[in-house]
Parts: structure tokens; C-alpha cells; sequence
């Protein structure tokens, strides 16, 4: 049992604001987003008004949101793709079997972390430029495989370390080759904890900013390079508008709060 | 277990050569360029200047700034990050229903989630000195506006508030799963020993999570070293140069002021050798 004290009463308080504040920011920028101008632009936050769609329906009819979403989506899509194509096989090897060199590996592979993004989008600029692929799909994508393919081996390394040997060894008395028990057994077995990586390094390219932000400039703009030119607008800003798309951008990694949930839980087992 | 011979090869030389490539001929051509006096729209192929752009550097009074102000963030982000997370995992694991503990971990992971372009503007507009939600009790009380983002003593901190909202609350998430492995018998025994709570966490608790605080600091260092996209949106590196980074000058030295690339790119190198070197410095020390 719990004793009230004065204590435990502010540890409350603290976890009840806590909550509050994680979530409040982002509930007042949705309920902003049904807002018009006029009630946006109030000096006492307004909590009455009768709701619109027109942001939205602006947001979207607006060339320059709709490429940027494909974009987005065809860049996000791939370079995840690819990530998990050639990371997922490396990662089980790297969980599963001896290897020289195996620690200098996973310090590379850690260590693609370190760069700082500028000075990765500086000379791929130049390099894009000259190979007549700058501001494309193609070439963004290529970039940030980097970035999935480092994001997922880091991160499913562990979740194949955590498949029991006992099954794979079962499977090979069976007959299966050492292909086929990556395939039919460690990969279905560590699935979840899989699709927790892979939707982890879909959220991190998603987001990205800085290096599409200098290897894009029109044709191959995404989502959050089109957000924050909204931002950037002169004087007559459009709020509603702006908080109708941060929420649009921030949709996607939203949605995948329960896998990436999961995946956290997945990850800490208690030891008893 | 019987291991195949090929398949460490088959499975893991493709991706490493991918990784080694894309890795390594941005790093080196970024070298290159930071030796040659390279500019944005420039006609005549480049020339080498070698360590002319460094040597400029060290007598450029914003590049000193610039690298102030990295310090100052660093510090400040991974300081509050790792004292709200410690605070308020220790608070959730001590006080809450394993109910209430769910709702609160999916709540407390949400600001994480959000592209940094989404957290910015949300809290960039919460701040406006006359519409924002943030700065209504200040309106409210004093009758006047308070502009946090232009101030040139406040800017620094309130974009960090925005980083800590993110990963501070996402790290007490961790900390409190890291306090869930835990074996109960250490907590029992010191509570039979009369330990009061205070001391059961700060004497025992947190020291058995030793290494897992110190790998979470280095992962928040690595991680507060993006932060390019909270100051792009909330202050454009302004006022004035309060908040310019290292990476917020380098992109405007190479492409809003002036378009020297090369210049910007020694910038970058700089701080990519010195985050190498202390990075993989920490990260040995913690492996120890």
C-alpha cells in the first residue's frame, strides 16, 4: 500500500503534468488546425469556435504538398526498403555467427551516427551536381539508405540475438538448410521485434530535414521541406493553414506509435 | 549449432559494401572540397588552396561563436534530457498503476516521434509573443507581450526546451523499462533495512544502471548533434548569431550567405574529425 504523503502527492502532480505536456502541444496544434485565421490569431487562446476544413482542403489541393507527399512517400518507402533488404540479412549474421572483425563491424556501423549531416550533404550536393542527379528521387534515396541501412543492422542485431538458438538448432535437425532457417525460422520468429527496426528507420528518414533540405530544391522537395517553407512565410502568415500541415507531416510517425511501442517493450525483458 | 562457411559473407559483405561506400566517398570528397575554394554557381573548375579555408577559420569571430554555442547546446540538451528522464522514470516507476504506466509511456513517446520540422513549429507558434498559447499567462498577468525567440539571453534555452520536450520525456521511458529488469531482491532488502525511498533509488537503483545511463548519454550526445531543423524553423540561428551552431553556419555560410562551399565544408570537417575522435573515444570508455 501507498501512503499519501506531501511527497507522493508532487510526484503525482509531476507525473500528471508531465503527461499533460507531452501531449497538450501537440492536441492545441490540431485543434489550431480546424481553426480560421480569425480564431487562430486571438490573444486569449480560444477553445470555442465552430470548426473548418478549408486548411485542409487547402493544404491538399496545393500542388507543391501533394508532390512533396509522393515524395515523401517514394523516397521514405525505398530507402526503407532497401534498408531492410541489406540490413536485415547482415544483422543475423552478425547476431548468429562467428566472424572475425565482428566488433570493428558494429563500430562501423554505429559510427555512420557520428557523422554530422552537413558534412555528408555538402559533397553529395557536389557529387549529385555532377552527376547531373541532383534534386531526384534517385539520388535521396541512395543518401539515406545510409541512414536505414545503419539504423536497421543496429537495431535488429539484437532482436535476432534474442530468437532462441534451441529453435534454430531444432530446425537444422529437420533438415533445413542454413538459408532456409534464416528465412522460415529466425526471420518469422523475430518479425515483430523486426518490423519495430524497420518502422524506426522509417520514422528517421521521414523526418530528415537537413540533407533533403540541401539536396533538393524543387523537383525532389519532401514533406518537411515543403512544411518549413510554409513556415517561413512573410507577414500575413497563414496559421491555420501551417498547423493543418505540421499535422499532415506529422501523421505517418504518429501512426506508428503502437509498433514502435511494442517494439521498446520488446526490447527491455525483465530479468528475474 | 552447425555454421554454414559462406553465409557470414553472403549476408554481410553486400550491406557493408553499400555502408563503406556511401560512407566513405562523401568523407573523403568532403576533405577534398574543404581544400579547394569551391563556390555555389561557379564557372572556372576549382583550385586547391589546401589549409587556407582552416586557417581563416580560427580568426572567423562566428565560427568561434558558432562552436560556443554547439558546447553551450550540447550541455544543456544532454544535461536536462538525462535529468528529466532519470526524475520522471524513477517517479513513474515508484508511483504508477501498471495501467496508468502504459497510458503515460505511449503518451511520453508521442513528442519523440515527431519530425523535428513539426516539434519546431509546434512550439514556435505555442511561443508568439501575441497569439501563442505558451506566453498567454505572461500576456495575461502583465498585460504586455514576451518574445522568448528573439531575446537574445532566452532563444538558446527555449529551442533546448523543445529537444528536451522530445527526448526528455522519451527517455524517461527508457529509464523507467531499464527499472523494470531490475531483480526486486536488492529493493526489498533495503527497504527492510529501514532505506527510505530517496535512498532506495539514488543508492541503489541508479547506480545498478550505471551503464545503461552512460550509453543513453551517448546516444542523446550523438543526437543533439542534429538539431539543425529545431533552430532552422524556431530562429534561422538568430537573434543576431545567439543561436548559430556549427552545422546552422556552415549551411548559411554555403548556401544563403554567400555560397562558398568550400569554406562551409572545412566547417564541416572540423566538427566531423572532432566528433569522431570523441566519440569513439566515449564509446571504448564505455565498452571498458
Amino acid at each position: 500500500m501507498k501512503r499519501r504523503t506531501l511527497g507522493s502527492w508532487f510526484a503525482d502532480l509531476a507525473l500528471v503534468a508531465a503527461g499533460f505536456a507531452a501531449v497538450a502541444p501537440v492536441l492545441w496544434t490540431l485543434i489550431n488546425s480546424f481553426k480560421t485565421r480569425i480564431d487562430i490569431a486571438t490573444s486569449v487562446p480560444r477553445f470555442f469556435f465552430s470548426p473548418t476544413l478549408e486548411n485542409y482542403a487547402y493544404v491538399l489541393s496545393r500542388e507543391s504538398t501533394f508532390s512533396g507527399l509522393t515524395n515523401s512517400l517514394a523516397v521514405a518507402g525505398s530507402a526503407v526498403a532497401l534498408g531492410a533488404l541489406l540490413g536485415l540479412p547482415a544483422a543475423y549474421a552478425l547476431a548468429r555467427y562467428p566472424m572475425r572483425w565482428k566488433n570493428d563491424i558494429q563500430f562501423f556501423v554505429l559510427s555512420i551516427r557520428f557523422l554530422p549531416p552537413v558534412a555528408v550533404a555538402i559533397p553529395l550536393m557536389v557529387i549529385w551536381l555532377g552527376m547531373d542527379m541532383y534534386d531526384s528521387k534517385t539520388s535521396l534515396i541512395v543518401t539515406y539508405t545510409l541512414l536505414t541501412l545503419s539504423s536497421t543492422i543496429w537495431l535488429a542485431v539484437p532482436a535476432f540475438k534474442r530468437v532462441q538458438v534451441e529453435i534454430e538448432e531444432a530446425a537444422v535437425v529437420d533438415g533445413y538448410g542454413p538459408y532456409a532457417v534464416f528465412w522460415k525460422v529466425a526471420l518469422p520468429v523475430a518479425g515483430r521485434s523486426l518490423i519495430g527496426a524497420i518502422a524506426f528507420s522509417f520514422v528517421l528518414v521521414w523526418n530528415e530535414f537537413l540533407i533533403a533540405l540541401m539536396l533538393t530544391t524543387s523537383d525532389a522537395k519532401t514533406l518537411p521541406i515543403v512544411a518549413s517553407e510554409l513556415t517561413q512565410l512573410g507577414r500575413d502568415v497563414p496559421w491555420g493553414i501551417l498547423n493543418a500541415s505540421v499535422i499532415l507531416l506529422s501523421l505517418p510517425p504518429i501512426l506508428l506509435i503502437g509498433v514502435l511501442n511494442g517494439f521498446l517493450n520488446s526490447s527491455f525483458k525483465r530479468k528475474s | 549449432m552447425r555454421f554454414d562457411k559462406r553465409l557470414p559473407a553472403v549476408f554481410v559483405l553486400p550491406s557493408m559494401t553499400v555502408l563503406g561506400v556511401l560512407a566513405l566517398v562523401p568523407t573523403l570528397f568532403a576533405i577534398t572540397i574543404a581544400m579547394q575554394d569551391r563556390e555555389l554557381g561557379q564557372l572556372m573548375p576549382p583550385s586547391f588552396v589546401w589549409f587556407d579555408n582552416f586557417i581563416q577559420l580560427f580568426s572567423d569571430r562566428r565560427f568561434l561563436n558558432s562552436i560556443k554555442v554547439s558546447l553551450m547546446w550540447e550541455v544543456v540538451t544532454v544535461g536536462a534530457t538525462m535529468a528529466v528522464a532519470v526524475v520522471l522514470g524513477t517517479l513513474m516507476f515508484e508511483r504508477t498503476s501498471p495501467r496508468w504506466r502504459a497510458v503515460l509511456c505511449l503518451l511520453c513517446i508521442l513528442p519523440v516521434l515527431l519530425p523535428r520540422v513539426s516539434a519546431a513549429f509546434v512550439w514556435k507558434f505555442a511561443f508568439h509573443p501575441l497569439f501563442g498559447a505558451a506566453t498567454y499567462p505572461h500576456r495575461a498577468l502583465t498585460g504586455e507581450s514576451i518574445d522568448l525567440l528573439a531575446d537574445p539571453a532566452m532563444a538558446l534555452i527555449t529551442v533546448a526546451l523543445v529537444d528536451v520536450w522530445q527526448w526528455g520525456l522519451f527517455f524517461a521511458v527508457i529509464v523507467l523499462k531499464l527499472l523494470e529488469t531490475l531483480p526486486k531482491q536488492p529493493f526489498e532488502a533495503a527497504r527492510l533495512d529501514h532505506a527510505s525511498t530517496w535512498e532506495v533509488y539514488a543508492l541503489i537503483a541508479l547506480p545498478m544502471l550505471r551503464g545503461p545511463l552512460i550509453s543513453l548519454t551517448f546516444v542523446k550526445m550523438i543526437e543533439s548533434l542534429r538539431a539543425f531543423d529545431l533552430i532552422y524553423v524556431m530562429t534561422r540561428g538568430g537573434p543576431g548569431i545567439a543561436t548559430e551552431t556549427l552545422d546552422m553556419y556552415a549551411f548559411s555560410q554555403g548556401f544563403i550567405e554567400s555560397g562558398r562551399i568550400s569554406y562551409a565544408s572545412s566547417m564541416a570537417v572540423l566538427m566531423m574529425i572532432a566528433t569522431t575522435i570523441a566519440f569513439t573515444y566515449l564509446w571504448k570508455w564505455t565498452r571498458r
